[in-house]
């Protein structure tokens, strides 16, 4: 086995990371500058936004997210010039080609990068599949191009292990140039250029005059029903646009969705990440690049801080369903429930680049627990339970909480259950129009009241709406599928420095669950759901990423500093 | 070799604690995993418990096992949790003070204390963590000696492995442990509450019956052994 140190091969490369903005980004872009002070430059790849440019955007994101919580405090305010020294900030779009780089500093990059680290993907499961298509595929296949149009660089390209799509069983680290989980005549290339023309004729189509008509003739009766002005043409054009963005975007998030079912992905999500696996192989001729598939990434073990989490993230919404009054769980006992912790999946992205570098990769390294340290659904289902039992034990707000809430666990359930989302919606739809039908048969006194019960249970049903497609969604991750993914290719590296060592086998689940993870999505991903404000940091010293004049001359002076030492 | 060590073994349940081996089981049946659940298991303890209150004189081990099987199929997990939680809500409010005193006098003469309890590892743990601190005798963990739930693949199959603690083995697995750890026995003290201790406190030197049920007040006394009573 080869040994790996990760300090010496980073040390003076340049790695361009995009996708520095998500979760995984920020976390291993911060995890890299902390602990691997050599590096050369991380060229951070940002988006502009509005009129807000790249560099704005990344002072922001390092001046307010915990994931730089640790520089932070190490650094106070040394933190701008160490920053400045070891990262340039460049502004593109993965969806361009090129990056949609200057020109110039597309020169300059070619001839300095050694590692690409393509973190950039649109997470949402059934999104605009224009949106997946531009950042999902186009992002991946402009990440390959690039690479290759550079002198001696690499790709390491981030996408999910849930590219195997709807299957079961062990799933190896391999990566398939045609691949669809339900069709073995499947052909990238040929979907590729279909899914485009189907874009553009989904557009056409709802852009044609008889569409067109009939969008502005719906506008007319919305803005009658609302009774406002009917004469007001700035009014109607806003309306009939803003109606068809959204219809536009509905019927391609319906087909993208009703595409990726055909073929055997369960959304849109995986079916594009893996469409850009298979192009990427497929045009990999030249090409120096690695598949990292990680599976659930969730709150870290210790990088940042125990619990740091972002976002929604898979088991946010899950388990907040599970605090409520929501018990029973549509999920397979004993199926693996593939969560890994964002740190680890930074040291193997860590490990991955640097075999990548070194020429001693894998053609694909999944990056999981399911193989070395399985967690099933229903032991997570009741970790879940427990660590809400523990704090609403002590913390709940009301004694119904105390007393009551915390004692109600979650349970698994297989098919159908008598107390499913559906049957639950199905009564209370019965419910409301038996209501509806009485109110008018009894006095009227009673049958206002009947009217106001049946309106508090249709908009219980409309809850519940969600709720069930919010399980809809997971369903094929922890009920329908039994993924076991093979998870071998890290131990073929033997990592000499401790702290960047991909190990799942240490995660002691019940600890993780109870004491990191759940306190950490308590934190940092409940408030979001509900819609309230997230915790920010604020570090006590402003960071202020100095100018490309200052930062030039920062990181002179200390690759001056470097050489002399 | 001489026998230098000497022992104090104190018997949790009746002299430390006044909760047995049911509350912990019933505790455990009514926080299963779902309500059909713990309705399933509570009907088991409900059926358990007059065979265990008829056993309980004569085959305690026997006793035990069926008080235990309340737990099977339940996750190792959960009664991890569930242990911290029984100390918390019931075995803390259920420390007897006249108890503590008895292990602080065994501190100060010297004594090595083992504590013997028939609760399973995962509720009695939490107690000893606590009596270890409480009285800052830092070895007391690891001088425990408990029931353990056998687990498979994370579940506790409802069987306790041997030796079962409770039983009227206690008195040999004494002497046993005299000598593998150099033990003199005839300097050691014990202190118990029930009929199957009977062996135990006669195998030391200086034994003591607390709070003792109807057979064991019956043996101390014809044994002319010190009896103690404390409530809390």
């Amino acid at each position: 086995m080869a040994s790996i140190s990760i300090n010496h091969t980073y040390a003076g490369k340049h790695v361009l990371l995009t996708g520095a903005s998500g979760f995984l980004g920020k976390v291993w872009l911060a995890m890299m500058l902390d602990r691997v002070p050599e590096i050369g430059c991380i060229h951070v790849l940002i988006r502009k936004k509005g009129l807000r440019p790249a560099v704005d955007r990344f002072e922001k994101m390092v001046g307010s997210s915990y994931a730089f919580k640790n520089l932070h405090e190490r650094f106070g305010e040394e933190l701008s010039a160490y920053i400045a020294q070891r990262v340039e900030v460049v502004e593109g779009d993965v969806s361009l080609p090129n990056f949609g780089l200057e020109e110039s500093v597309a020169q300059r990059l070619r001839t300095q990068l050694d590692l690409v680290v393509n973190c950039a993907g649109l997470v949402d499961f059934n999104p605009d599949l224009r949106d997946a298509l531009g950042t999902n595929v186009n992002g991946g296949l402009h990440a390959a191009e690039f690479v290759r149009s550079c002198q001696d660089a690499a790709l390491l390209h981030v996408s999910t292990c849930y590219v195997v799509g709807n299957r079961s069983g062990m799933i190896e680290e391999e990566v398939h140039a045609n691949y669809a989980p339900a069709n073995p005549d499947f052909d990238s290339e040929a979907e590729f250029t279909d899914l485009q023309q189907t874009i553009d004729d989904v557009t056409a189509e709802l852009e044609s005059s008889e569409s067109e008509e009939e969008l502005k003739q719906e506008v007319l009766d919305k803005i009658r029903r609302r009774g406002l002005d009917e004469s007001n043409a700035t009014l109607i054009r806003n309306m009939t646009h803003r109606q068809r963005q959204q219809r536009l975007k509905n019927r391609l998030a319906e087909e993208g969705e009703r595409r990726a079912l055909a073929h055997g992905w369960p959304n849109t999500y995986t079916y594009t990440k893996s469409l850009a696996e298979s192009l990427i192989a497929r045009r990999a001729d030249g090409l120096k690049y690695t598949m990292f598939r990680p599976a659930i990434v969730e709150s870290a073990l210790s990088y940042p801080f125990p619990g740091w989490n972002e976002g929604f993230n898979t088991c946010g919404p899950l388990s907040y369903l599970m605090q409520t009054w929501f018990r029973h769980l549509p999920a397979k006992a004993g199926n693996p429930f593939d969560v890994i912790p964002v740190d680890l999946v930074c040291n193997a992205i860590a490990i991955a680049g640097a075999a990548l570098m070194l020429g001693e990769h894998r053609p694909a390294y999944h990056c999981g627990t399911s193989d070395r340290n399985p967690l099933t659904i229903d032991r997570a289902c009741d970790l879940v339970s427990l660590a809400h039992r523990k704090h609403l034990r002590k913390s709940g707000s009301s004694a119904m909480e105390r007393v009551v809430l915390s004692r109600l666990d979650g349970v698994c359930v297989e098919g159908e259950h008598l107390l499913s989302v559906p049957n639950i919606r199905s009564v209370s739809r019965g419910i409301v129009s038996t209501l509806r039908g009485l109110s008018e048969r009894v006095p009227a006194k009673l049958g206002k009241s009947m009217d106001e019960w049946a309106s508090a249970t249709e908009q219980a049903d409309r809850q519940l709406d969600v709720v069930e497609k919010m399980l809809d969604l997971f369903r094929p991750f922890i009920h329908d599928n039994r993924f076991v993914f093979r998870c071998r290719g890290f131990q073929e590296h033997d990592v000499e420095e401790a702290a960047f060592r991909f190990e799942p086998e240490s995660i002691d689940w019940r600890h993780y669950w109870m004491n990191i993870h759940i306190p950490g999505l308590r934190r940092w991903s409940y408030p979001a759901i509900e819609g309230k404000r997230v915790e920010t940091y604020t570090p006590e010293v402003a960071f202020v990423m100095p100018g490309p004049n200052q930062a030039q001359a920062d990181a002179t002076a200390t690759h001056a500093k470097r050489e002399v030492g | 070799m001489k026998k230098t060590t000497t022992v104090a073994f104190v018997r949790v349940e009746g002299t430390l604690v006044d909760r047995g081996v049911l509350s912990a089981s019933v505790y455990i049946a009514s926080n299963g995993q779902g309500l059909t659940e713990r309705l399933l298991r509570l009907g088991q303890v409900a059926l358990t418990a007059p065979v265990y209150g008829l056993l309980g004189q004569n085959d305690r081990v026997l006793a035990n096992r069926l008080a235990y099987v309340a737990a099977r199929g339940m996750s190792e997990d959960r009664l991890a949790v569930l242990g911290e939680e029984y100390f918390e809500d019931i075995l803390q409010e259920r420390i007897l003070d006249s108890g503590m005193d008895l292990l602080r006098k065994a501190k100060a003469a010297g004594h090595k204390i083992v504590l013997l309890s028939e609760g399973i590892e995962q509720f009695t743990r939490p107690l000893v963590a606590h009596l270890a601190e409480t009285l800052d005798i830092d070895e007391l963990p690891e001088s425990l000696v408990c029931n353990v739930l056998e687990l498979r693949a994370g579940e506790a199959t409802g069987r306790l492995l041997d030796p079962v603690v409770g039983g009227h083995d206690s008195g040999r697995w004494a002497s046993q442990y005299a000598q593998e750890h150099g033990v003199d026995l005839e300097r050691s003290v014990a202190y118990a509450a029930h009929g199957p201790d009977m062996l135990l406190l006669a195998a030391v030197g200086n034994p003591c019956a607390v709070n003792p049920d109807y057979t064991l007040r019956r043996a101390a006394s014809q044994a002319d052994w010190p009896i103690m009573e404390y409530t809390l």
